[in-house]
């Protein structure tokens, strides 16, 4: 119908479109809803086996992904809760008596002098002050 | 009169000589002091005695954690060398909350440097429930025991049960549930013999009759013991049960335990271990099973005062169930 109103004296000098611009501008509107369809019509140049192969490559691929996805959640959980239960106890008991263990030592240092850092050193003497005669 | 095997045999790899008892009514374990455990090997004779049947599993089972439930306080109290006496408050949430009083009396016949007879443990619950057993060695080679169990007023549990002891085998004789009227009972005898000073062999053979059917059950088991594990195989009617413990060092000590039964065609194994630090006052045990259990018990001794705290957690993967609890015990 535009391409009629084109074609008529009072549109003007400028616009003359070519046959295939009407056949463009008709599908210029639907061409949001066919760009899918005719990409895909595009698909039908490769062959068959081609064409079966890529679509199961592709929706496996997909599966093989969110199973990986929904495995990796449970194993990080699983993991996560038996790492707790088993051994983090332990880390934290090992690790407090690491502390007071050097809590100890540094306080025997302080108390005794610093050539006293081990348990079995020679606490350091203060040299007797000279008497002044 | 035709020999059929009941479904309903009870398990007898509980405590020692004893039938297994329902969940909270356990027997009370036997105090330290005067355990009527493994005497040392005769060192006389070239080969040792090897012990108990109940025995031979143990050592492995209890690298094991156990599952705890809820709120438990314990009180022991000694009130002379030969009197104990404890008090036992549980909170919990799935059973029954409950009180029970238990009372350990050991004699002054002394046949060992850890060990005394006669000894009377006794157990009773705030419901009336009593557990109560007496051990008794009546001579050099032979101990007795009697057991008995009541659920409030009734009687659950009774049985009697004689060990002999020679140079290389222990033999005993377990009788269970007697019931003279009724003619019904169950009659236990095991047979442990050491062939080499790592090996011993041994049978057990249950008989059970109730009116109108009875059935015999039995099992094969060996033992083999070697530097630091013990590894041991049970094999019988029942199914098999296979157990290894190794000892890695004296801080860790390890346990694998596989069990098979015949009635339920279910095999399951389960991996444990035992970590000692004496340094930090702590005893940690944690176990993987194939069940999708996993488990782990933390006891720490809370010096100077004589408290020890357990906190214990058990995660089934599979079923995504948690249950966890704590023990405090005073004394």
């Amino acid at each position: 119908m535009a391409g009629i109103e084109e074609l008529s004296p009072a549109a003007g000098p400028v616009e003359t479109r070519p046959p295939e611009g009407e056949i463009d501008e008709d599908e210029d509107e639907e061409l949001d809803e066919t760009i899918m369809e005719r990409l895909w019509g595009l698909t039908e140049m490769f062959p068959d086996t081609l064409r079966s192969a890529a679509e199961v490559t592709a929706s496996g691929s997909v599966t093989v992904a969110k199973k990986l996805y929904s495995f990796s959640r449970t194993a990080l959980w699983v993991g996560t809760t038996s790492f707790m239960i088993l051994v983090l106890p332990v880390v934290f008991e090992t690790e407090r008596l690491q502390l007071e263990q050097q809590q100890l030592q540094q306080q025997r240092q302080i108390l005794l002098g610093p050539n006293a850092g081990m348990s079995g050193g020679m606490p350091g003497l203060m040299p007797p002050a000279p008497v002044k005669m | 009169v035709k020999s059929t095997k009941s479904q309903s045999i009870p398990n007898f790899s509980g405590a020692p000589g004893l039938v297994s008892v329902p969940p909270g009514f356990s027997m009370p374990s036997v105090p330290p002091p005067s355990v009527p455990g493994q005497p040392a090997g005769e060192t006389g004779s070239p080969l040792p005695n090897p012990g108990t049947y109940e025995e031979c599993h143990r050592k492995c089972k209890e690298v094991f954690p156990i599952q705890m439930e809820g709120v438990r306080l314990v009180v022991n109290k000694g009130l002379s060398n030969h009197f104990q006496v404890s008090h036992t408050v549980t909170l919990s949430t799935l059973a029954e909350s409950g009180y029970r009083f238990g009372a350990t009396y050991v004699g002054t016949q002394q046949t060992g440097p850890a060990e005394s007879f006669p000894v009377m443990v006794g157990d009773m619950d705030n419901t009336g429930s009593l557990n109560a057993q007496v051990i008794h060695q009546l001579t050099s080679a032979v101990r007795s025991k009697i057991a008995i169990q009541t659920q409030q007023h009734k009687f659950v549990n009774w049985q009697c049960d004689l060990e002999y002891r020679g140079d290389d085998f222990t033999s005993a004789v377990t009788l269970g549930n007697p019931d003279v009227l009724l003619g019904s009972g169950i009659i236990v005898a095991h047979y442990l013999q050491s062939i080499s000073p790592a090996l011993a062999l041994g049978g057990e053979l249950v008989y059970h009759r109730r009116p109108g059917e009875e059935g015999a059950v039995t099992s094969l088991m060996g033992r083999y013991t070697g530097n630091n594990y013990v590894a041991t195989l049970t094999l019988g009617g029942a199914g098999a049960h296979a157990t290894y413990y190794h000892r890695a060092n004296d801080q860790l000590q390890l346990g694998v335990e596989f069990e098979g039964s015949m009635r339920t065609q279910e095999t399951a194994v389960s991996f444990g271990y035992q970590l000692d630090l004496p340094k930090a006052n702590l005893l940690f045990k944690g176990s993987v099973d194939s069940n999708w259990v996993v488990g782990a018990v933390l006891e720490k001794k809370l010096l100077p005062l004589p408290l020890s705290l357990a906190l214990g957690a058990f995660l089934n993967q599979k079923k995504n169930t948690f249950q966890c609890g704590f023990n405090v015990t005073v004394g």
